[in-house]
């Protein structure tokens, strides 16, 4: 994996580290990351996107604590081995929460009727 | 210099520290009170409105002037009696930049290397020809942003401990910013350095800040890790019939027009926003550095 697969945005409310777990999560969820695949090393990741290398560790530790990374001797980070590749339904809805919870404060907002918002995206979740 | 140095105070740990400082300028007050410890190896970013007395903190906390009240300690020496050696692993670059204008850039750098036990001339020369400074123009001659440059050079280059920097992004295009965050970041991750940057731009200091202070009319509103600042507060807001239900501990209060209320809380030891962000109609929002500083500053 290279440092610029990442997306890096330090304006927003979201703190840079848990930019970077949230990534990987996405990242090795949709497969563009595979168990085994090695990560950039923390200074790639700093030297690259110019941020404080104690964030990047900060994530990477989190992601591991998570088991979406493992500590490979002498290599660096690695996608975890373990990473089950079939999360949970509940583990995989979790993924989602940020976004539903923004979906439905806006439904609110817009004083939409929830049946009309849910038909909705009923129709865009349809295959 | 001075061998009878004051016995160790208690935040000897800290390479910057400073504790109850005051001081006015003919025209009122400029700090009010101030108490800030830098960890070693943190990057604080200190925030302010022009005028809010960010660089009469520096200078105090450097001992580059005597405060009225307090007290400034750079690596446990009172800052007013700092020996040679505390001096030479620090660096400092003003805004004002106070070079010596009858040298040329790369006659300064030669010259201000000898004094520096770790004075890296690679790095010096492969960064002034990367910032684009004219090597053999007199430095007078040089634009102020150009001098601020050489400036920044001068204190990268001799690869302190403590490294100080007022106001630093107004002399750099974003390139050559972006190379200096990158500078001072992995100076702080790698080696240890520890970092005060003065800035009203905060985008710079979410990239490589650890710590953030903001100082406000000569007072310290907030200081705290970084992540904290967005983790920890958010913006409140209740419809107007609500406003009663309102926390009374708020960073700040805003009545809008329509009688609707705007206040910046803090979650509480078990991270729960106010009881009443659950009201309904209540809306809690992230903020980023900007808006919170906007929030708590106005």
């Amino acid at each position: 994996m290279d440092a610029s697969l990442l997306t890096i945005q330090p304006a927003s409310p979201e703190p840079i580290y848990r930019q970077i777990v949230e990534q990987l999560r996405r990242l090795i969820a949709g497969g563009q990351l595979a168990a085994g695949d090695l990560l950039p090393s923390v200074r790639e990741v700093a030297a690259f996107h110019a941020i404080n290398p104690m964030t990047v560790s900060r994530a990477y530790g989190m992601a591991e604590s998570e088991g979406l990374l493992e500590r490979l001797r002498g290599k660096g980070m690695a996608v975890a081995a373990t990473t089950r590749p079939t999360q949970t339904q509940a583990q995989r809805l979790a993924l989602l929460e940020p976004q539903l919870q923004a979906l439905a404060r806006h439904a609110r907002e817009l004083e939409l009727p929830s049946d009309a918002v849910l038909r909705r995206l009923g129709r865009l979740l349809e295959p | 210099m001075n061998a009878q140095l004051a016995p160790a105070a208690v935040d000897t740990t800290s390479p910057l520290s400073v504790a109850g400082l005051r001081h006015s300028y003919p025209d009122g007050e400029v700090l009010r009170g101030v108490d800030l410890a830098l960890a070693p190896g943190s990057v604080l970013g200190l925030i302010g409105r022009n005028g809010a007395g960010k660089s009469t903190l520096i200078r105090a906390m450097l001992g580059l002037l005597e405060p009225a009240a307090g007290e400034a300690r750079v690596f446990g020496q009172p800052a007013l009696r700092m020996d040679d050696q505390a001096k030479a692993r620090l660096a400092y670059v003003p805004q004002q930049p106070e070079a010596l204008g009858w040298l040329t850039a790369t006659q300064l750098l030669d010259y201000v290397g000898r004094f520096y036990p770790g004075w890296d001339a690679r790095f010096a020369g492969k960064t002034l020809e990367r910032w684009k400074i004219p090597p053999n123009k007199l430095l007078a001659k040089l634009s102020p942003g150009e001098r601020q440059r050489v400036d920044l050079i001068r204190a990268l280059a001799s690869q302190p401990e403590l490294l100080v920097l007022d106001e630093p992004a107004a002399a750099l295009d974003p390139v050559a910013r972006r190379e200096l965050l990158r500078e001072v970041a992995l100076r702080a991750g790698e080696s240890g350095t520890t970092v005060l940057f003065s800035t009203h731009i905060v985008s710079d200091l979410e990239r490589i800040a650890s710590d953030i202070a903001f100082l406000h009319e000569g007072k310290l509103l907030l200081h705290c890790a970084a992540d904290d600042t967005k983790e920890r507060f958010a913006r409140l807001w209740l419809p107007a019939a609500m406003s009663a239900a309102a926390p009374a501990a708020a960073l700040s209060r805003r009545r809008h027009e329509d009688g609707s209320l705007s206040l910046v809380v803090e979650r509480d030891e078990r991270g729960q926003w106010p009881e009443a962000s659950r009201l309904t109609g209540a809306r809690v929002d992230a903020l980023g550095l900007e808006d919170l500083f906007v929030e708590v500053a106005e």
